[in-house]
Order: C-alpha cells, then sequence, then structure tokens
C-alpha cells in the first residue's frame, strides 16, 4: 500500500469517469462550458480546503454554505453602495472569520460537539438573513461583475486564485509548524496537548480560518454574476464535506490532505453535468452525491475491516 | 446532604417545566387565541412527528450517536406511502405496513454501516441525509405530489377521537414504549452503558454491535410511523417532508437533558423539550412573529441549552473546589 493510496484511487475514479463521458458523452468536452464549470467551483474549492482542515482537525463544520450566503449578501450590499473592492475583500474575510471565531469559541472553549454548534449557527443564520433579506437578490453596480474584467480574464483569475490558495494551504500543511499541529490534535488531542500543543487554540483557529476562507469564497461567488442570490451557499457544506471525505480526509481526524480533496471535489463537480450529458434527470444529483460520500467512507471502512482481520 | 425537595426542584425537567409554564403565560398574554383548547390541539397536531422522532433521537443519542437522516427518511417514507397507494394500487394499510417496513431497512442500512464496518455514526447519517432525501426528490421527479387520500385515513391526522387529536393515542402509546424500553427494561437501560462506554458495556456482557443496530433500525421505523402521521395530518406528501426535523429533534433531546456525549438522559426531558419547541413556534405565529423568527429562536435555543449545561457543570466544579479542602483529589481537565 503506498503512503497516498486514497488519494491515488480518487484520482484513478476521476479518470475513469472522464473517460466514460469521453466515449459517451463527449459533448462534455467544450472548452468554454467547462471553464465556466472550473469558474463556479472555485469558490467551493476554497471552502472545500477550510472544510478539510476541520475535518482533519476531528471537527465538523455544516454552517459553512450559510455563511457563505450571508457573506455573499454583506459583499453585495458594499458593493452596491460602490465600496472599492479593496474595502470589501478584507471585509468579507473579516465577517466570515467572525462567523467562524463563533463557532470556535463554543467548540474550543466550551468543549460543545461541532456537530450540534455547527447545526445551530447553521439555522440561525440562514433563518436570520431570510428575516432580513426575505430572499431578496442584491443588484450589483456595473463593472462589479468579473471585478471589471471580461468574462474569461476573470473565470481564469478566480480559478487561479482558488488553485494557488489550494496549493499555498497545502503546503502549509505539510512544512509549517502550525499545519502539524493540526493534524495531531485531530489525531490525538490529549497527546498533543501533553506535547505542548495547545489543542483549543488549534481547534478555535481552523475554524477561525474556515471562515476566512468561506468569506473570501463568498466574494468570488459574488464576482460572478450581476446579481447576488441568498440561496447561494444552500448545500454548499454538504458537498465540501463529501468532496473532503472522498478525497481521503476522515472524518474521524488526523488524516487527508487537501490535493485529495481537490481530486474529491472535481469528481463531485463533474456528476452534475455528467448526469446531464448522460440524459439521466438531474433530480438524481443529491442521491448520487450522497451515494458518493457513502461509497467513500464504506471503501474506508472495508479497508480498515480487512487490514484488521488480516 | 441535599434535601429530597431540592433535589427534585433542581433538576433538569423541573426548570424545563417552569420555562414551558413561563412560555404558557407569556404567549397567553401577548398573543390572540393562544390559550383555546383549538389551538391547543393544533400544537399538539404540529408536534406529534417531531416528538416521535425526538423520541427515537434520545435513545439514539444516549447510546453517543446520532441519525442526521431521519428528517430525509420521513421524506422519502411520505413518498413511499405515495406511490404505494396511488401507483401500486395498494390499500392504505397494506401500504402503511409497508411503509414501516421500508423505514425499518432504511435504518438498518444506517446501522449495517455504522456497527459491521465500525464507521462513525455522524458520516454514515450525513450521507443518508442526502442519499434519502435525493431518492424521495428523484423518485417524485422533484414535482409529483401524492394527494387525494382516502378520508379514513386522514382522519388519523386532521380529526378528533374521543374529543383528542386523533394521532394523540398513537404518540402516548409511542411514548409509553419508549419510556419502558428506555428505562425500565434491561434492553434499553444498556443504551446508557453504550453510550457511557462501548468497551465497558462489552466487558459487561452487552452484545454492542446488535444493540447499536436495533437503535437505528428503530429510528428508521419511527421516522417511516412520522411519515404516516405527517402524511395524514397535510393530506399530501411531498419529497421535501420533515426538512430541518433532524434539527429540531436533536434541540428536544438535548434541551430535555439527555447529553450529547450519550450516557445520560430521560424521555420525559424529550418530552418536556418538545413540548417547549411546539408552544414556542405555536406562539411565535401567534403574536405575529415571522417563521423566520422561530427558525432562529430554535438555533440559539439550542446553543443556549448546550451552553447552559456545560457552563453549570463547570460551575459546580469551581463551587466543589472551593468548598473541598485543599487536599481533596485534583480534578483532571473536565
Amino acid at each position: 500500500m503506498t503512503r497516498y493510496f486514497r488519494e491515488t484511487s480518487v484520482a484513478l475514479a476521476l479518470a475513469a469517469l472522464l473517460l466514460v463521458l469521453a466515449g459517451f458523452a463527449p459533448s462534455f468536452y467544450q472548452a468554454q462550458p467547462l471553464l465556466s464549470l472550473a469558474a463556479r467551483e472555485a469558490p467551493a474549492l476554497v471552502v472545500t480546503c477550510g472544510m478539510a482542515l476541520v475535518l482533519i482537525c476531528r471537527q465538523i463544520d455544516v454552517s459553512l454554505g450559510s455563511q457563505l450566503s450571508v457573506c455573499s449578501v454583506a459583499a453585495g450590499l458594499l458593493a452596491s453602495l460602490h465600496w472599492p473592492l479593496g474595502l470589501i475583500l478584507p471585509g468579507s474575510i473579516l465577517l466570515g472569520a467572525a462567523f467562524g471565531a463563533l463557532n470556535g469559541a463554543l467548540v474550543a472553549g466550551l468543549g460543545l460537539p461541532s456537530i450540534v454548534v455547527t447545526l445551530a449557527t447553521m439555522v440561525t443564520w440562514r433563518e436570520g438573513l431570510r428575516w432580513l433579506r426575505q430572499g431578496v437578490w442584491v443588484e450589483l453596480p456595473e463593472g462589479a461583475q468579473w471585478f471589471g474584467l471580461s468574462q474569461t480574464a476573470g473565470q481564469w483569475t478566480l480559478i487561479g486564485v482558488a488553485l494557488t490558495l489550494l496549493a499555498l494551504l497545502a503546503l502549509a500543511m505539510k512544512h509549517l509548524a502550525a499545519g502539524r499541529f493540526v493534524y495531531a490534535v485531530g489525531s490525538d488531542a490529549e497527546a498533543a496537548r501533553l506535547a505542548g500543543i495547545g489543542p483549543q487554540r488549534v481547534t478555535f483557529a481552523v475554524f477561525v480560518l474556515a471562515g476566512a476562507l468561506t468569506g473570501l469564497a463568498a466574494l468570488m461567488n459574488v464576482a460572478q454574476s450581476p446579481q447576488v442570490d441568498p440561496n447561494s451557499g444552500t448545500g454548499l457544506e454538504l458537498k465540501t464535506i463529501a468532496a473532503a471525505v472522498v478525497g481521503g480526509v476522515a472524518i474521524s481526524g488526523g488524516r487527508g490532505n487537501l490535493w485529495g480533496a481537490l481530486a474529491g471535489l472535481v469528481l463531485l463537480a463533474c456528476v452534475g453535468p455528467a448526469l446531464t450529458h448522460l440524459r439521466v434527470e438531474a433530480y438524481w444529483e443529491k442521491a448520487t452525491h450522497g451515494a458518493v460520500i457513502l461509497l467513500a467512507v464504506v471503501a474506508d471502512g472495508w479497508r480498515g475491516r480487512r487490514l484488521k482481520v488480516s | 446532604m441535599k434535601s429530597p425537595l431540592k433535589s427534585i426542584l433542581l433538576r433538569h425537567e423541573t426548570v424545563l417545566l417552569l420555562i414551558l409554564t413561563a412560555e404558557w403565560w407569556f404567549f397567553s398574554a401577548a398573543g390572540r387565541n393562544f390559550g383555546t383548547l383549538d389551538n391547543t390541539f393544533d400544537i399538539i397536531r404540529h408536534s406529534v412527528e417531531i416528538g416521535l422522532l425526538a423520541l427515537a433521537m434520545t435513545a439514539v443519542v444516549l447510546t453517543g450517536g446520532i441519525d442526521l437522516s431521519v428528517g430525509s427518511l420521513l421524506g422519502l417514507c411520505a413518498v413511499l406511502l405515495g406511490m404505494f397507494w396511488r401507483d401500486a394500487h395498494l390499500t392504505m394499510r397494506v401500504a402503511a405496513v409497508l411503509t414501516l417496513l421500508a423505514g425499518a431497512l432504511a435504518g438498518g442500512f444506517n446501522a449495517a454501516l455504522i456497527t459491521w464496518l465500525r464507521l462513525p455514526p455522524l458520516i454514515v447519517t450525513l450521507g443518508t441525509f442526502s442519499l434519502f432525501r435525493g431518492l424521495a426528490e428523484a423518485l417524485t421527479h422533484g414535482v409529483d405530489t401524492f394527494t387525494g387520500f382516502p378520508e379514513a385515513f386522514l382522519f388519523l391526522g386532521q380529526e378528533r377521537w374521543l374529543g383528542l387529536p386523533a394521532q394523540l393515542p398513537i404518540f402516548l402509546l409511542f411514548a409509553a414504549g419508549i419510556w419502558l424500553l428506555i428505562h425500565r427494561t434491561t434492553f434499553g437501560r444498556s443504551f446508557r452503558a453504550l453510550g457511557f462506554s462501548a468497551e465497558g458495556a462489552r466487558y459487561a456482557g452487552i452484545p454492542v454491535e446488535r444493540r447499536l443496530a436495533m437503535v437505528y433500525v428503530l429510528a428508521g421505523l419511527t421516522a417511516a410511523l412520522a411519515a404516516i402521521v405527517y402524511t395524514a395530518r397535510l393530506g399530501q406528501a411531498k419529497a421535501d417532508a420533515g426538512t430541518g426535523y433532524e434539527l429540531l429533534a436533536i434541540t428536544a433531546v438535548v434541551l430535555g437533558g439527555t447529553s450529547i456525549f450519550g450516557g445520560s438522559g430521560s424521555v420525559a426531558g424529550t418530552l418536556l423539550g418538545v413540548a417547549a419547541i411546539a408552544v414556542l413556534n405555536n406562539g411565535l405565529v401567534h403574536t405575529r412573529q415571522p417563521r423566520e423568527v422561530a427558525g432562529m429562536l430554535t438555533g440559539l435555543l439550542l446553543l443556549a441549552a448546550l451552553s447552559g449545561s456545560v457552563l453549570l457543570k463547570r460551575l459546580a466544579t469551581v463551587r466543589q473546589r472551593w468548598q473541598s479542602p485543599p487536599e481533596a483529589t485534583e480534578r483532571t481537565s473536565s
């Protein structure tokens, strides 16, 4: 078993899917739609990085989708007030970080289970946003879309930003002590504490980082269309958890890397259009996502059992 | 030595009862039509489905697990009920029994992954949360709705029997059964042992995997039962039935004093938690608050309940340190 067995198998599954598409639905391979797909998924990639970090730390954050919605609407409102991009960017990131800090304080400070805390904050932000905005879309001013660049340039910018961020974070996770601390706390918080790493600080920081990344992703999301959809974050948390888990990040923490999460996200992102091109009804998408999560987790569990028994 | 009266007063359930009473008074004064019998029956009708889910969730949480898929399973079972009745032309009774079976099977699917493959309940039920809802949407092509159920069936959800809402006897019977199971049978009492320490339970001779499996099968069965009551009450079955119900069930369970980490809790607490949430939701409607406020308050209520119990425990630890002599055993990090 090579060290990166899990990530390699995801990459192989992705390759298989792409081959099937090349054979049965070659219409999938067109430059412009693929570019648009990649740009649409760029914000999700950024959030997936944050989610992967939280999962590696043996926590979970299902409120990232609602955070994205709130930050998107906030960024849109600031843009419609003609604030410069140089202020909206840090504003959105700080707002996301603030949400993350709240989650982190409750989980790290009070020791509450992250699933329940983030379920509660997810509902609170979502309902609060709906109450304040009543589902109204935010109109962006002229020139706000694609940051004022052409569509293609804007799309490549977003993709570039997402991939650069991914590479930087992956490097940090591997080579920076802070990155290794996340793995340590996720593997065994008590051992990490005895080794001098403060698990509470690391957990708090991870939630803040996930929130900040979500704030950035919200801005990337806002830049793609002339209006802001207040429901843009719906279902995002499930998608990013699926991407991370499929990509080899263990839900029990301590294992996985961001490149695997990237492969997982690409795989999941291709499922939707693949279904369309293979002429399967779009309504099977959610069921497929759930099935993919379960398949990935079952495969892990099966391997674990076989290793244990042998 | 605490006096017995003080022990009763400081119990979690008593506090909840006081909160419930306060809610009732507040909304009776602030809202119109709140304290009427009709409205009370309305509250009961709405809370039966959540109550059923919360009761099953109590058993699951007691074992230290969680089941996020119950809401989606309710939706899937509602759709299946509609399909059995309308498309397969079965009688309502047969359709209902088949739906219950389907729910148990779905619960069994969760159980198999959790006990046989030793996967964390969180990720398994997160996956089935998506899968079940997705299946419901796919089966109905996203838009199909099942209506036109027979009168006799709708009686269950909408009419009164012996002067009380017809679904209430079902709920009371179920609640009594769950209470007996969890608090009086050795089978059910083992749930708390599992939640407290699975390995310890194993050494005590409890068949850990089998008990865990039963808990999740029970949750699936309950979701199916809730789906039947839901469909009878609304008169229609759609794929989005039960959306968000898992959160309400978890909130009720945690409000009721069951520890989210497993090992301690009570059915009475859960019932009070369900009542508190139902009264809150209904009261907010009657004081003309928008639906979103109810949603926000539920989330905040859950956070408050969780934080409250942890903070109280920490306070108790601090008090203990103050009161006991210095050479008392040093407590490790809690």
